[in-house]
């Protein structure tokens, strides 16, 4: 009985021993000297997980009578919070050893914070969704004011966990209601009790605080204002973790808490979801228009494609969650590049973020500005790269679902966003020929990433590695 | 040959020119010419079906899931247009190979060539429209590649940014609009959506699907108000400018017209946008190209007035002006890729494209001259060139055309625009290579070898061949094209030099005479021209483009501007609208419960509590003030519990809300005694109002739903019936800690352990950094009293201890069963110990301190660790409960639990994290010398004014700790 269950969860359970036992190992030996080995140690076993979890072909299994849920759509989100994880870490070694950062907790945080999020995706019960997520969060909130002796960096964090308790006290709010109407946290319960046109008062109080806090994680305005501060404030490295896993651990569980718990009310929580994507997709497109630092412009790059995700998650059927999995899943690719990118760029030993700095780059390195260029254009969703097609299924599943007016709101959006990544490649390639030029030193693991998501745009559009199968057996099972 | 092939041959190719370059440019270029060519073959086998009517298909499932089906069709449109981008692309490659010079990378060049000939191919075979606009962009991309890769352009940045924001901005737009179309039809292939006009035209979604789409179209084929674009995109290199901008990818957008024509076409949305954009952007381009000097721009604007032409017929709606549209294509397409050639060949040998430094060159550069001439004279309409037919065509329909209720207006505008053409086409002319020579030129100017003539020549050649022989040589595949545009019968035309007197013919005479008479009076009107304010495009679009970029930092930067309050205002805010949302859709049932009775007193008590929160936040600044107010609100709150029959947590909370006042109190003494002024009025008055209102909606809410019945009974009632049967207790809160939700208490125990230890931990690495010097140097903000600790209270506290540690006691035996516990007795214990430090201070309570506070803390966890493993001896689950009755003879019955043992332990671990974050926060305030350390000690100084002693910038060196 209780074996089965902690067979069920056994990858949590192995990466949470394994972040405490090297908590232990490092106090008790070297400490930071442990850094790099943690950081290797701490990737490979979340690919090892992740590859684990992804041949697991095992169906639905419900642990702890029905709070933790391990299904195809849960593996989903979990092999691409760890890869994309994973990867971050590596591409952050290099710079946090120069910088002196690197210190045996962050790998670690990084690893309990992955916990969190599969916690989320698997949440199948309001209790361990709020545990998932709080463990999530506390983990974020450290990482994010990392470096101590830095007035943004610990700013950062103080604001992103103030507002974040708010956000979280909304949610918490809200699942009270829910089971104050429906008499359980079980999502399976409150599924049987939340009928479109039978949602009593209270239950939607409880379900639009819900949102609330979930908007808050996965940044949709108006709930997003702190992105913009700890995107900039923190280390490059953590905007870069910040702008992937967590996102799609909070989508993931926002998707999962709608589908699962309130599968019957779509109508009731459509509007708000709509509501939430076109301010997101307007906001992040026009506000990043005026961004100099090329890390706040990632962050309302950010905020506007967790619009576009939204969309899909609007359209409230199986195609529209399918969509919103794939846009994860590329936006992800997309990001790791892109920051990989951002990591690489510095002067004199210093991180340089002002995109003024990329001015004529591509005359120093051609090959990495196209492989920029190829990026940029995703992240637009300039066809033929994969950003486009991740765009483009988010639409017609919203078109499909009859979100006819969302969707042209969202092309009206893309157009507007996609002057701010035009305008990167084109410094790049036509800027005025810049006094200071920036060096992009790279390690191999920041090349290898930069290259490999640019190429991943092009080579999508052929071979998908099975994500869409993937996407589409996940969708399957979360929606039916 | 397939399709498949056609299309990806020069994707395919696009490797080799790359790769063969360092085998010599020639190798290169040829590698590029024979993949054309191969095309182009394959291509031309298809020729006999399609100029008899027939379509060619090839289907290929891509992504299903999308609807993205690499489907390719070759009809008479798509089989013009490959031609005129595969012919003209190889005369081109010929073309490029001697204009770049040595330095140029030319097999970079090479490749982007093809990629954007492949890119278009794909364009004009696509036959769903999701890959259409797969290619579309990869156009707009390899031709920021090809103008990209040109190094030396300081003046064409701004144009290639231009391009690429107008044009790929167009294109998004456009993705929306196909996915509408896409939507109304239920296909997203092309030979689907030409069967569903009515479904199409009658769908409320049309006018923005129109929109969207014509927004792409107007965008690449640079339709007024988006001209600006192109000219200023020809700082790119001539082949380069000849390829996109004048023969292919901005005639993508008429294409699109084109091809759409049969679904879109013919409503008077149609017309108007389409027709009068054409019209506009026709005669405005004209008059631009007249006054224009550099030879490109002056080009370039004539394409533009062209491209216009071409528009206005496809938005006539009627076959005929379609026939007349595509005749049109054909025929801008060799003359003006000739003339960017000949411009090219002046440009290469001049050394300059200005035509005020230019003149008399039909000696110097004779074949240049023939090849110009030809097509200029064909550009202004001048008979027996191809021009001319076309133009007349043209103007024939314009009679027929009524915009708004009037005859007149198309036919004037499209006579003035035919008039400026012809003047432009006759000052490219003359201006270039008549007139007299020049005593210098930047360089020596003579004809090039055949390798550039060529190109142009052949361009030439066919512009004489159509013109005279139009009906046999551009009629069958002219006929195939626009069959293919109107999807239906095409009804009877000729395309014939000479139709006899028509209106369109007295029009023409017009128009070359006006041009004629216009380029005589060039100079003057150009005097007038430049005095003239006229709105200059680029700069319209930079001050647009400045004017956003700034409204959107306003915004951004007003509304993200760091302040933690504001972003919790938005949050707060938002939340609120939403949950007025809720409430208007919600269905709210009848108030199910009566509220219960108030009598005076809790009213009075709850005006108190209100009172005493509005006071907080009038006197906050104030920290001393606040922390008594917030005194008042916890101890009305645990008098609210009381009343409201819950003994037990009324007790709880006192205690907590002693020992935090405790702890408070402790810190002020480290702090300013007002925090700093942080919010204007403004703000003050604007969080005011979303705290009330949120306030407001909170307790409205909490009010309404107690009104009304839960999904379920409350689960006080199962806790009631089984406290005693289950727990062994009558106190029901007590047996929920201890019993029922043990496990909780358990955790929360070991985290307030843990809480404590940080506290200690952040202490003491505080305490060990180069903060203590300063805590050790600092200077109070006041005088401290003289009896720090005065002999009163310090007696009185001492005869407490044992009292209060008694009373502590009696509160944990009895807990069980009546209001108490392990929590609140170890709240109640570690009070009896704060009075002690406070009383009699740090240094004398330390000094009697019989045990560690890190170990109670311990020692509490593991007591209730035992506990709970001590039920798996009997073969239950951790920490299930079990209880006994103990009768020792001088005492009463006795009850025995286990879970009183656990609750020792819960007492343990409150009493040692409680002393545990005092002392840690009361070593702050150790300094060394303090006068009064000791109980009732006197400072002598008490009366005297303070002495200035070291202020805290002095750091005295530090000593070990006593």
């Amino acid at each position: 009985m209780i074996q089965a269950d902690l067979y069920i969860i056994l990858p949590e359970i192995v990466l949470a021993l394994y972040a405490m036992a090297a908590l232990l190992g490092a106090v008790y030996t070297t400490k930071d000297g442990m850094g790099p080995v943690l950081v290797w140690t701490t990737a490979a076993l979340m690919a090892v997980l992740a590859i684990w979890i992804a041949t697991q072909d095992s169906g639905t299994r419900v642990a702890f009578g029905g709070m933790f849920v391990d299904d195809a759509f849960a593996r989903f989100a979990k092999v691409a919070i760890l890869l994309s994880a994973g990867a971050v870490l590596l591409m952050s070694q290099d710079y946090m050893a120069r910088r002196g950062l690197l210190r045996f907790e962050y790998p670690l945080l990084v690893a309990l914070a992955a916990v969190g999020m599969m916690m989320m995706v698997s949440a199948g019960d309001l209790m361990s969704l709020y545990m998932g997520l709080e463990l999530q969060s506390l983990a974020l909130y450290v990482v994010a004011s990392l470096r101590r002796d830095s007035a943004k960096s610990t700013e950062a964090g103080l604001k992103y966990f103030v507002l974040g308790a708010l956000s979280s006290g909304l949610l918490l709010y809200g699942a009270s209601l829910v089971y104050g109407y429906t008499g359980t946290t079980l999502f399976s319960g409150i599924l049987v009790s939340a009928h479109h046109g039978e949602v009593s008062l209270g239950l939607l109080f409880g379900l639009i605080f819900l949102i609330s806090g979930l908007a808050f994680k996965v940044s949709a305005v108006p709930f997003h204002m702190w992105t913009p501060d700890v995107y900039e404030g923190s280390p490059t490295p953590i905007t870069a973790f910040f702008a992937t896993a967590p996102k799609v651990a909070a989508m993931g569980l926002f998707a999962r808490l709608m589908f699962d718990a309130f599968g019957n009310a779509v109508s009731d929580w459509q509007q708000v979801l709509v509501v939430l994507s076109v301010l997101s997709m307007f906001l992040g497109a026009v506000a990043a228009i005026g961004q100099r630092n090329i890390k706040r412009l990632m962050a309302f790059s950010s905020i506007a494609h967790m619009g576009y995700a939204l969309i899909g998650l609007a359209a409230g059927t199986q195609a529209g969650v399918q969509a919103m999995l794939i846009y994860l899943a590329i936006y992800v690719t997309m990001n790791v590049g892109t920051f990989a990118f951002i990591l690489m760029m510095e002067r004199d030993g210093q991180p340089v973020v002002d995109i003024d700095a990329l001015r004529q780059y591509s005359r120093r390195d051609p090959g990495k500005a196209l492989a920029v260029l190829i990026l940029m254009f995703s992240l637009a969703g300039v066809p033929p790269m994969l950003g486009f097609f991740a765009k483009l299924g988010v639409w017609q599943a919203g078109i499909d679902a009859g979100l006819m007016g969302l969707v042209v709101a969202s092309a009206i959006a893309s157009v507007i966003g996609a002057f701010y990544y035009l305008r990167i490649v084109f410094y790049m390639y036509f800027g005025a020929e810049n006094e200071e030029p920036i060096e992009t030193r790279s390690s191999p693991v920041l090349w290898a990433a930069l290259m490999g998501s640019a190429a991943m745009m092009l080579v999508g559009l052929f071979y998908q590695f099975g994500v869409e199968g993937a996407a589409a057996a996940a969708a399957a099972t979360l929606v039916n | 040959m397939s399709l498949f092939l056609i299309a990806a041959l020069p994707f395919l190719g696009a490797i080799f020119p790359a790769l063969l370059i360092r085998a010599g440019r020639n190798a290169s270029a040829s590698a590029a010419g024979l993949t054309s060519f191969l095309a182009f073959t394959g291509l031309m086998i298809h020729a006999p079906t399609i100029l008899s009517g027939g379509v060619v298909t090839a289907r290929f499932d891509w992504l299903p899931g999308l609807g993205l089906n690499a489907n390719f069709m070759l009809d008479g449109l798509g089989f013009l247009f490959a031609t005129l981008i595969l012919g003209i692309g190889m005369l081109i490659i010929l073309y490029a190979r001697f204009y770049l010079s040595r330095h140029d990378p030319m097999g970079q060049f090479y490749t982007y060539l093809l990629l954007f000939q492949g890119a278009m191919v794909g364009v004009v075979l696509s036959d769903n429209i999701l890959l259409l606009l797969v290619f579309w962009e990869l156009t707009s991309l390899s031709s920021f590649l090809l103008i990209g890769y040109w190094k030396h352009l300081p003046a064409g940045r701004q144009g290639a940014r231009m391009a690429l924001a107008v044009t790929g901005s167009g294109g998004l737009a456009m993705i929306a609009g196909m996915l509408i179309l896409g939507h109304i039809v239920g296909s997203y292939d092309l030979s689907v959506i030409l069967q569903n006009k009515e479904a199409i035209q009658a769908s409320p979604w049309y006018l923005p699907a129109l929109l969207l789409i014509l927004l792409g179209c107007f965008t690449k084929s640079a339709q007024f108000p988006f001209h600006f674009w192109l000219p200023h995109a020809m700082a790119a290199p001539t082949p380069v400018s000849a390829y996109l901008h004048s023969a292919t990818m901005v005639k993508a957008g008429l294409f699109l017209m084109a091809r759409m024509w049969p679904v879109l076409a013919g409503t008077p949305e149609w017309f108007y946008i389409v027709a009068t954009t054409g019209l506009v952007t026709m005669v405005v381009g004209a008059v631009i190209a007249l006054f224009k000097d550099d030879l490109k721009a002056l080009l370039a604007f004539s394409t533009v007035s062209q491209l216009g032409l071409i528009t206005m017929l496809l938005g006539f709606g009627t076959k005929i002006a379609a026939v007349a549209a595509v005749f049109h294509i054909v025929n801008h397409a060799t003359f003006k890729a000739a003339l960017f050639m000949s411009a090219g060949i002046v440009d290469h040998e001049t050394g300059t494209r200005d035509i005020k430094l230019l003149g008399g060159l039909r000696r110097m550069m004779p074949i240049t001259f023939g090849i110009a001439l030809i097509a200029g004279l064909s550009m202004a309409g001048i008979p027996p060139l191809n021009g001319f037919i076309s133009k007349e065509m043209m103007l024939e329909e314009t009679i027929h055309t009524v915009w708004l209720d009037s005859q007149l207006v198309v036919p004037a505008l499209a006579i003035i625009g035919a008039l400026f053409s012809a003047a432009y086409s006759f000052r490219y002319i003359a201006h270039t290579f008549l007139g007299p020579e020049r005593e210098s030129y930047p360089h020596a100017p003579h004809d090039p070898g055949p390798g550039l003539w060529l190109s142009p020549a052949i361009l030439v050649f066919l512009v004489v061949i159509i013109g005279l022989n139009s009906a046999t040589v551009a009629g069958p595949i002219v006929k195939a094209a626009a069959g293919a545009v109107v999807g239906g019968e095409l009804p009877e035309f000729k395309l014939k030099l000479w139709h006899g007197f028509t209106p369109a013919l007295y029009m023409s005479i017009v128009a070359v005479l006006g041009g004629l008479l216009l380029l005589a009076l060039h100079g003057h009107l150009e005097r007038v021209w430049n005095n003239l304010p006229r709105p200059e495009a680029k700069a319209i679009f930079d001050a647009v483009i400045e004017a956003l970029t700034r409204l959107s930092r306003t915004i951004t930067d007003g509304l993200h501007n760091g302040v933690i309050s504001r972003y919790a205002a938005i949050m707060v805010a938002f939340t609120v609208g939403i949950g007025y949302y809720a409430y208007a859709t919600g269905t709210t049932g009848l108030p199910t419960r009566v509220p219960l009775e108030a009598p005076i007193i809790p009213i009075i008590g709850w005006i108190c509590l209100v009172v005493a929160t509005l006071a907080i936040m009038w006197f906050h600044r104030n920290r001393l003030l606040s922390l008594v107010l917030i005194g008042v609100v916890g101890l009305i709150v645990s008098m609210a519990f009381n009343y409201l029959s819950a003994p037990d947590l009324a007790l709880t909370q006192i205690s907590v809300e002693v020992v935090t006042m405790i702890l408070l109190l402790l810190s002020l003494n480290f702090m300013p005694t007002e925090t700093p002024v942080d919010s204007t009025k403004a703000r003050k008055l604007r969080d005011a109002a979303i705290s009330i209102v949120a306030g407001l909606g909170a307790g409205g809410l909490i009010y309404a739903l107690m009104l009304r019945d839960f999904a379920f009974p409350t689960i006080s009632g199962y806790h009631l019936a089984n406290s005693y049967k289950g727990g062994g207790g009558t106190n029901v809160v007590n047996v929920i800690l201890v019993d029922f939700r043990g496990f909780d208490t358990f955790g929360e125990i070991i985290v307030l352990g843990i809480a404590a230890l940080v506290i200690f931990a952040l202490a003491e690495s505080v305490l060990s950094s180069n903060v203590r010097a300063y805590l050790l140097n600092r200077k109070p903000h006041w005088p401290q009293s003289g009896d720090a600790h005065p002999l009163m209270m310090v007696v009185v506290t001492r005869v407490m201890m044992p009292i209060a540690l008694m009373v502590g006691a009696y509160i944990f035996f009895r807990g069980h069963n009546q209001p108490g516990g392990g929590f609140i007795a170890g709240l109640v214990v570690a009070i009896a110990f704060l009075m002690q430090y406070m009383a009699s201070g740090y240094t004398w309570t330390i000094e009697r301190q019989r045990f560690y506070y890190h170990a109670t803390i311990g020692w509490g966890v593991l007591i209730a660790a035992a506990t709970g493993l001590g039920a798996w001896f009997n073969d239950m689950p951790f920490l299930t409960s079990d209880f006994g009755y103990l009768h020792w003879p001088p005492l009463e019955e006795f009850e025995w639990a286990t879970a009183m043992l656990f609750d020792t332990g819960v007492f343990l671990a409150v009493l040692g994290a409680v002393l545990l974050a005092l002392d840690s926060l009361s070593r702050f305030a150790w300094q060394p010398g303090i006068q009064q350390e000791y109980p009732m000690d006197i400072n002598p100084q008490r009366d005297a004014p303070p002495v200035p002693g070291p202020g805290p910038d002095t750091v005295i060196p530090v000593g070990k700790e006593t």
